[in-house]
């Protein structure tokens, strides 16, 4: 599959992509929040008809609180499930940390995940290399609760 | 100004009769005009909104406000011009503030003056003083200034400003430097630096497939027209990148689509057997573009075989040595999908049978068997094998969305929404509103064409104009970002979005819709009585009855809304007009409309630009222009449709309707139409052949197609030919050697229908013993039961997996 930066031509098929495969789901605007915001850091995997089959959405934090760095979030990466075990998260994750990283200097990544999402806990810890940095309670708006997750940035620092 | 503040509070035409009132008053006041356009903004009347503030800023030149305000609704309007205009004014009267000069080079490129953007930009840069580092801002801006230049063909200064801005670190976005580095070296012919840098892109991003596109470009190889001569080099270039970097995927999977003869052999066998050994379930899915060439199915399908031979071989006698017994099963899968795709479906359920019993846990395995019902005519089957594919890993959306998708496949409206509820939003006045507020297009297209196929008219017009609603939406959504990007500086990709702004109905569900919306307002315009029958409750099954009376309370309940919280009324409701109150639950007014003809034609309005390639569109846009009496419009479609595909069925059928209808005019239209259509009807079919032998010709002329024969006995209608005839063409449909597909037969059993054949039924039951393994030619009664086999709870074994699964909350 190919993987890239996205445009904003792939802004619907990663909406479709997200709608098909997580509860998580956003509106196109919010997607164009992200791409107009950070265009560096959103990637997508296409087949060869040019079909999203997996992505990354991703932005750096904005708020940042006294004492922590700057540090990119990921809002949302998925593979649809007929295209797993190619690497294509790790792909989309790896590329999209690098600008990270590069671009806005970013010293670590941080996402969330549901407490009962097994299978992506596992992906993020055992595949990806993230860890838990706490539990937030009550994060989804039908009241799961959450594991903030990290991953450090600093060896891609330059 | 009590106006805005109502407006503000929800009460809106409250507001608006105050704002009004408030410009009659005084229709010199600024102040006014500038809070009419406001609440004009807020409900995406933006033209007249933009007239509003042209008002205000008569009696206020100078307001920066009103000045931004109008810029940003001069760029949704595409009003270049004007935003030219406005963009100088604003950067006189606040030189200091940085996005005003970026503002005003935006304007100069989107009105095309990519030169007077380039003078802004270098005088804004000379203005600029002490930037920090690493500042994103300042390198977005470069790059955008990077990109005028090489859009202007100053190839060598666009060179030079990345090269000094990328080393003093002022552009610090590293894969874009490269990028744009790689291809003006390329377009500069510096061929060795430029394949140090494509070289460089490669081993940042092994997967990206245009990066080998421009590797080779650069060595004047093109990938995308590979000549004998220029195949050894390319096939030289992959096989080294192969060894380079042995985990990226892409220069195999390039290498495939140029390999031929003995060199395509060499590199399928390991990337195949690799690819079942890993258990990748996508494989199939990749290399089957692969089959535009035979030689190369051939190829893959004895490589496959091979594969499973050896796999069966070691199987039986020791099953615990070498090869994994998921391999097997991979390969199984694979092989299924191979046969399917051939057409021979029945091997492919022998395969997966044999693959079912040996893991029946995998859900792919139950995905595909339902894909191969489907593709048989058996849609309740194949919603089962969906089913019990979910079942097997309820967390999994992906699952639930296909098991969903199927039902509506199979017409269970109802049925399907029952299922995708275990992931939308429990709030939400039905799941079927939820994705139509997260925008799932998916959802609405399948549910859409569900109604349309059960002759729900109304309902599928309704989904139909949701999508339509959508597009609108997203074109809305850029509306925000005309500000926003200049604040951030995100220039390039703020350009991207406008051009993505331009195109957006050219997306395949746009197309569709808007194809099957004008098909039916078509028919409702030539059957008027069809607007009462189709919704009719005499009609309607039990379960649409239920989502009626859902619909009803779920808008019952959006509209007490604004009044229930007594507190919140004060809250800030915005300046948006929130979304209208739902007064068409089931679609009955979109089916009573009166102007249903110029509905459609809006529909298919944007795609005359957006999908000129598009023969369907044609066909929908020569349908309604001739119903509209646009005959000049019906002959533009018929020679587009032409240009595309001469002998095109329903090309074949328009014309002779077409002719048909012009000859009975009463007299012919007056000059220049007249005159015109004549003459074109004259290219466009022979003048001295009557349209009786016409049609016999064409028939002769395409023996053994179905849709020509489809095609014909339709054209029988249109030239008033006895029902008999067209009833013993369609069932010539039914002979061995006339090739009928399940997608003719089933438009024919339409059809037949239709033009209330008595033989329908007859057809009905040929066409079911026609295809042995279909269900979707069973009679009302059998279809019943089919439905509820469908969604019955699946069998002890799946069950038992998974314990309490009707307790399982999905959530994850």
């Amino acid at each position: 599959m190919n993987v890239r930066p996205a445009r904003v031509e792939d802004l619907a098929g990663m909406q479709a992509c997200n709608l098909q495969n997580l509860p998580e789901n956003y509106t196109m605007k919010y997607y164009l929040y992200h791409a107009l915001s950070w265009p560096q850091l959103s990637y997508v995997a296409e087949d060869h008809k040019g079909r999203i089959v997996g992505y990354i959405l991703a932005k750096m934090e904005e708020d940042v609180t006294d004492g922590d760095e700057p540090h990119g979030h990921v809002t949302s990466i998925s593979v649809l499930r007929s295209y797993r075990r190619l690497g294509l998260a790790k792909r989309l994750m790896v590329q999209s940390q690098e600008a990270m990283a590069t671009v806005y200097r970013a010293s670590y990544v941080s996402l969330h995940v549901r407490k009962s999402n097994r299978a992506a806990l596992a992906l993020y810890k055992d595949t990806l290399g993230f860890t838990v940095k706490e539990i937030e309670k009550k994060y989804y708006a039908d009241g799961e609760d959450a594991y903030a997750m990290r991953l450090s940035l600093k060896h891609l620092a330059r | 100004m009590k106006g805005l503040v109502l407006t503000h509070m929800g009460r809106r035409e409250e507001g608006l009769e105050l704002v009004k009132k408030g410009v009659r008053l005084d229709l010199t006041s600024h102040i006014v005009w500038h809070v009419f356009g406001l609440v004009q903004k807020g409900e995406k009347n933006y033209e007249e909104a933009l007239k509003s503030y042209t008002q205000a800023l008569k009696f206020d030149k100078e307001n920066m406000n009103i000045l931004r305000d109008a810029a940003h609704l001069q760029t949704q309007l595409r009003q270049y011009d004007g935003l030219v205009e406005t963009r100088h004014t604003l950067l006189r009267l606040r030189p200091n503030l940085r996005s005003n000069w970026l503002g005003l080079a935006v304007a100069y490129h989107l009105n095309g003056q990519s030169g007077e953007a380039k003078k802004v930009l270098d005088h804004y840069e000379v203005s600029l003083k002490n930037i920090p580092d690493y500042d994103v801002e300042h390198s977005e801006v470069l790059l955008y200034h990077v990109r005028v230049l090489e859009d202007l063909g100053e190839l060598n200064e666009a060179l030079n400003l990345l090269d000094v801005s990328a080393k003093s670190r002022a552009i610090i976005d590293r894969v874009a430097i490269m990028e744009f580095r790689a291809r003006l070296l390329s377009k500069l012919s510096m061929n060795d630096d430029a394949e140090h840098t494509w070289q460089a892109l490669i081993e940042q991003n092994p997967d990206h497939y245009s990066y080998y596109k421009g590797f080779l470009s650069n060595r004047g190889v093109d990938l995308d027209s590979i000549t004998d001569e220029t195949r050894p080099k390319a096939l030289e270039v992959f096989k080294s990148f192969s060894t380079q970097l042995p985990r990226a995927a892409a220069p195999r999977r390039l290498a495939l689509a140029i390999a031929t003869g003995d060199d395509f052999k060499e590199l399928a066998e390991p990337y195949l057997t690799s690819g079942l050994d890993r258990n990748i379930p996508s494989l199939f899915a990749d290399i089957k573009s692969l089959y535009r060439d035979p030689q190369k199915l051939s190829t893959v399908a004895s490589i496959a075989e091979a594969h499973y031979a050896h796999l069966k071989a070691q199987e039986q006698p020791s099953p615990n040595e070498s090869e994994p017994p998921t391999t097997y099963l991979w390969t199984l899968y694979f092989l299924a999908q191979h046969y399917s795709y051939v057409g021979q479906h029945e091997r492919a359920l022998e395969l997966l049978d044999e693959a079912l019993s040996h893991t029946p846990t995998l859900p792919d395995l139950h995905m595909f068997k339902g894909r191969v019902l489907k593709r048989l005519g058996d849609p309740y089957g194949a919603a089962r094998c969906m089913d019990e594919a979910r079942v097997l890993d309820l967390q999994d959306r992906f699952l639930n969305t296909k098991c969903g998708k199927y039902r509506l496949r199979a017409g269970m409206n109802e049925e399907a929404q029952d299922v995708l509820s275990l992931f939308t939003k429990k709030d939400a006045p039905s799941p079927g509103a939820d994705l139509e507020d997260m925008q799932s297009v998916l959802f609405l297209l399948e549910d859409a064409d569900a109604y349309r196929r059960n002759g729900n008219l109304g309902m599928a017009l309704k989904r139909y104009t949701s999508i339509q609603k959508l597009f609108s939406e997203f074109e809305d959504d850029q509306f925000d970002f005309h500000g926003y990007s200049l604040r951030k500086f995100t220039i390039n990709i703020y350009l991207n979005m406008i051009d993505w702004a331009e195109s957006l109905r050219s997306h395949p569900a746009y197309v569709r819709a808007a194809i099957a919306a004008s098909q039916i307002y078509i028919r409702l315009y030539d059957d008027p009585t069809l607007a009462s029958r189709s919704n009719s409750s005499a009609k309607m099954s039990e379960e649409e009855k239920k989502a009626k009376k859902k619909a009803k309370k779920a808008a019952s309940k959006v509209q007490e809304d604004p009044k229930k919280p007594a507190a919140s009324s004060n809250d800030d409701k915005g300046l948006d007009a929130g979304p209208p109150k739902d007064d068409d639950p089931d679609g009955t007014k979109l089916l009573k409309a009166d102007d249903v003809l110029e509905r459609a034609a809006k529909f298919l309005n944007p795609l005359v630009a957006l999908a000129a390639e598009n023969i369907d569109v044609w066909i929908a846009i020569y349908n309604v222009a001739i119903r509209r009496k646009k005959y000049l419009q019906a002959v533009q479609a018929l020679n587009r449709v032409r240009a595309l595909d001469e002998g095109h069925s329903e090309l074949h059928f328009c014309l002779v309707h077409f002719k048909k209808t012009v000859s009975s005019l009463p007299q012919e239209p007056p000059a220049p139409i007249g005159p015109t259509v004549s003459q074109s009807i004259s290219g466009l079919l022979p003048a001295d052949v009557a349209l009786d032998t016409f049609n016999s010709q064409y028939l002769q002329k395409y023996p053994g197609s179905p849709r020509a024969s489809f095609a014909f006995a339709r054209a029988l209608k249109a030239l008033d030919a006895p029902v008999e005839e067209i009833e013993s063409t369609l069932f010539g449909l039914l002979h061995p050697e006339a090739n009928l597909d399940i997608k003719t037969a089933l438009d024919a059993l339409a059809y037949l229908d239709n033009i209330s054949s008595s033989r329908t039924d007859e057809f009905r039951q040929a066409c079911d013993s026609r295809f042995e393994r279909s269900t979707i030619f069973k009679a009302p009664e059998e279809t019943i039961a089919l439905r509820k086999q469908a969604i019955a709870p699946l069998s002890d074994v799946s069950a038992t997996m998974n314990g309490n699964e009707d307790k399982t909350e999905v959530v994850s």
